[in-house]
């Protein structure tokens, strides 16, 4: 018995303790809450794109605010675990959020983005690039910042073909995730196109992205009567270093064309003197975006977190707060529903890192300007910009 | 010349004496009951409270409670310990979700179903019931095999069973999404439902633990060979115990699929084994009881941890640990717990009104 008096004590304690938490939010803020992850693997991809969120709202709180109202951010831990992820969404709905932002990722996002749409709030994904982030696997309430992994697949493709002349591709697709599949369905779909005006995909390959050798595929590469131009690769970090390496190492010179997923330059002295390498971004990082108010954001972010951006994943959260506060200026509210609408009215919406179009089937890019980032003796810099001559429609991303 | 005479056994004792019915019942009956009173006095505190997060925290408690009380019904009475239970919970998760998600949406992300589990949408205790039983039946085929064998060779076979449903759900895309998520599963934040599993699976361990079936187990893991060669068909206990601790995983693994709405296979796979395990071991293996409390108390821990992760203001400051200690406290505690108390906080005993009851 006594077991169980000292335990109902403590959970009588725990209870009247958890009960008086919460802070209730202030009748003049707007509450912006982020279940996001604060530890645990996530927390990479979270943090720098919730940093560049935080520096949206500092801005907009300079600039008096959102309906004349201060926009107050409250946060929970998903500690990168998917049932935290449920407890971390309630907990800043609870606190009077508004809009819930969630992890980058879709499977971790997913559970708080669920418990938002139950409430009737709007979420959305810091950066997640899968369909599923949106109407499609959460509800009508919820969006991605970012742009589908299929565009960037697509917009490989396309500028390969029309600005580097490439007539011959290679896909070879690592089925790791979700994300890599996307990049190559988004290849897959714009193939038949280019084909049409006299491209021609040579082969196709798989490999997994924990393969320590991809001999195997390479030596089908080689055995290729003539080297492909281009080598479309749907892989992401970490196995993505050591399949470049292995197709520079056995002598294949083809144009690589990439997933957003390998920019940054963290990883580039794995592979040295890398040249022909293709990377779409949003944003550049490497100080050279053609846009100057891009460049000023990277100062701003160097001077809040001390660090450079180290990939192109942070720029999501800055639009992502950037459309949201303009759809909640043109609503003139911040309920759901009416916001919700006026983010479906935007088309080609101008933010710092390309324009946004939402429509009540997509909430999500299926089209988006990128900038193309070459690799050339171990050095990235920007060499153009492409936007895919038509959306990717939506058939095409959601597999019947 | 001294004879001994070894004294006759009395009459009353020699002949077989039949204890009346239901007299182990009566006298044992106390500990489901009392702990189910926790669960729904911790319940109505919850509601009381009134906070959405916490409400999600005691949900998640509940769902621990049934999956190991799902674990103690076989691990605690047969002294095997399994590592693959876990693996049940996957089975019941996903039968869970096959059964839920409105039609629409499993024609397009599950084509693979076949027609009339495509077509069928119940209401989520239905399909609870049915995952127990889906679970249930996968635990009687692979135990019919597992039983046979004892001690650490059936503990790491009942691994392999845990690799092998790991690796099937990871891979099978057209019937299971392989990893990516599975969603539209209905939500429920409701806390009832919860407490209603976890009390049912209270009371099945209770009544299997007093059952024929349990008591020969029982005695089966204390003196093998006794319990042998007074005709206990060991293996044949074993499967008893291990199929309905496979339907309670099912159960729980059901309540976990609601209680998220989203259910991916990694879910189910090492992470959930570990803390689940530690939780009974903590709380006693071998005794209800300890199955519950190790569960709150554990889960109380953690919570309290990451509530002074987050903060906790003490005048104008706040007090935090820093983040990540969470992990690394309870780790520690689950040490110190662990050397004082080998035999788990509860040890083997149960909880009763009345002293004299120990582990019968």
């Amino acid at each position: 018995m006594a077991y169980i008096k000292r335990l109902l004590a403590a959970a009588f304690a725990m209870a009247v303790a958890m009960g008086a938490y919460p802070a209730l939010a202030d009748d003049g803020d707007i509450v912006v809450g982020f279940a996001t992850a604060a530890s645990g693997f996530m927390e990479a991809y979270d943090k720098p794109a919730q940093d560049a969120a935080m520096i949206r709202i500092d801005e907009i709180n300079a600039a008096g605010g959102l309906l004349g109202k201060k926009i107050k951010v409250v946060s929970a831990d998903t500690k990168s675990d998917r049932a935290e992820g449920a407890k971390a969404g309630l907990s800043v709905i609870d606190q009077g959020a508004k809009l819930v932002v969630v992890s980058c990722d879709y499977d971790f996002g997913a559970p708080a983005a669920l418990a938002a749409e139950d409430a009737g709030l709007v979420s959305f994904f810091l950066c997640a690039e899968s369909v599923k982030a949106g109407i499609q696997g959460v509800g009508p309430h919820s969006f991605s910042a970012s742009v589908l992994a299929a565009v960037q697949g697509a917009t490989m493709s396309e500028w390969a073909f029309k600005e580097k002349k490439a007539k011959t591709f290679y896909r070879l697709l690592d089925t790791w995730t979700e994300y890599n599949k996307g990049i190559c369905d988004g290849f897959d779909w714009m193939m038949p196109k280019l084909e049409a005006q006299g491209a021609k995909l040579v082969g196709q390959d798989t490999f997994k992205n924990d393969d320590a050798s991809i001999a195997a595929q390479i030596t089908r590469i080689k055995a290729l009567p003539q080297e492909p131009d281009a080598i479309m690769l749907c892989t992401m970090m970490p196995g993505a270093v050591s399949a470049i390496k292995q197709i520079r190492a056995a002598g294949i010179n083809s144009m690589i064309l990439n997933g957003s997923g390998v920019d940054g330059s963290y990883w580039l002295s794995a592979v040295p003197d890398l040249s022909n390498f293709y990377t779409p971004v949003q944003g550049s990082i490497y100080g050279d975006d053609p846009n100057p108010d891009v460049q000023k954001f990277n100062v701003v972010y160097k001077k809040k977190t001390g660090t450079d951006p180290s990939s192109q994943y942070v720029y999501p959260g800055y639009s992502m707060i950037d459309v949201w506060a303009k759809a909640v200026e043109r609503a003139k509210t911040t309920d759901a529903d009416a916001v919700v609408a006026e983010l479906e009215k935007m088309k080609a919406e101008p933010t710092l890192f390309g324009p946004r179009t939402f429509t009540h089937e997509l909430h999500h890019q299926n089209q988006a300007r990128y900038l193309i980032v070459e690799t050339k003796n171990g050095k990235p810099g920007v060499v153009g910009y492409w936007t895919i001559s038509e959306p990717i429609p939506l058939d095409a991303l959601v597999k019947k | 010349m001294t004879t001994v005479t070894a004294p006759a056994v009395p009459a009353e004792l020699a002949a077989p004496r039949k204890p009346p019915r239901f007299a182990l019942a009566r006298r044992t009956v106390m500990t489901p009951i009392l702990l189910s009173l926790l669960i729904v006095v911790i319940a109505c505190l919850t509601v009381m409270t009134g906070s959405r997060p916490f409400n999600q925290a005691v949900i998640d408690v509940f769902v621990r409670v049934t999956l190991v009380v799902g674990l103690y019904i076989f691990i605690g009475n047969s002294g095997v310990l399994s590592f693959g239970h876990i693996g049940f919970t996957c089975l019941g998760a996903y039968a869970a979700a096959w059964l839920t998600i409105s039609p629409m949406m499993k024609k397009s992300s599950l084509p693979g179903l076949p027609g009339w589990l495509l077509e069928t949408k119940l209401p989520y205790w239905e399909s609870a019931i049915f995952a127990a039983l889906f679970a249930g039946v996968a635990a009687l085929i692979f135990g019919k095999v597992l039983m046979r064998l004892s001690g650490i060779a059936a503990s790491i076979a009942t691994f392999a069973v845990l690799a092998m449903i790991n690796t099937i759900y990871s891979n099978w895309e057209n019937v299971t999404g392989a990893t990516s998520s599975v969603v539209g599963i209905p939500i429920v934040r409701v806390i009832w439902p919860y407490v209603i599993a976890a009390v049912v699976s209270i009371f099945i361990a209770w009544a299997h633990a007093i059952s024929r079936a349990g008591l020969a187990l029982r005695a089966a893991r204390d003196e093998p060979t006794a319990a042998a060669a007074s005709g206990i068909d060991i293996p044949k206990e074993r499967l008893v115990a291990f199929t309905i601790s496979g339907a309670v995983m099912g159960l729980g693994g059901a309540m976990m699929a609601h209680s998220i709405g989203v259910v991916t296979p990694d879910t189910f796979y090492l992470g959930l084994t570990f803390i689940t395990l530690s939780m009974l071991v903590v709380g006693g293996m071998s005794s209800l009881s300890g199955a519950v409390i190790g569960v709150v108390l554990l889960s109380a821990l953690i919570q309290a941890l990451r509530w002074l992760e987050a903060g906790v203001p003490i005048g104008s400051d706040v007090f935090a640990l820093p983040k990540g200690l969470q992990e690394i406290a309870l780790g520690v505690i689950m040490i110190v717990i662990l050397a004082l108390r080998p035999a788990g906080l509860i040890g083997n005993r149960e909880i009763t009104l009345f002293r004299r009851n120990r582990n019968q």
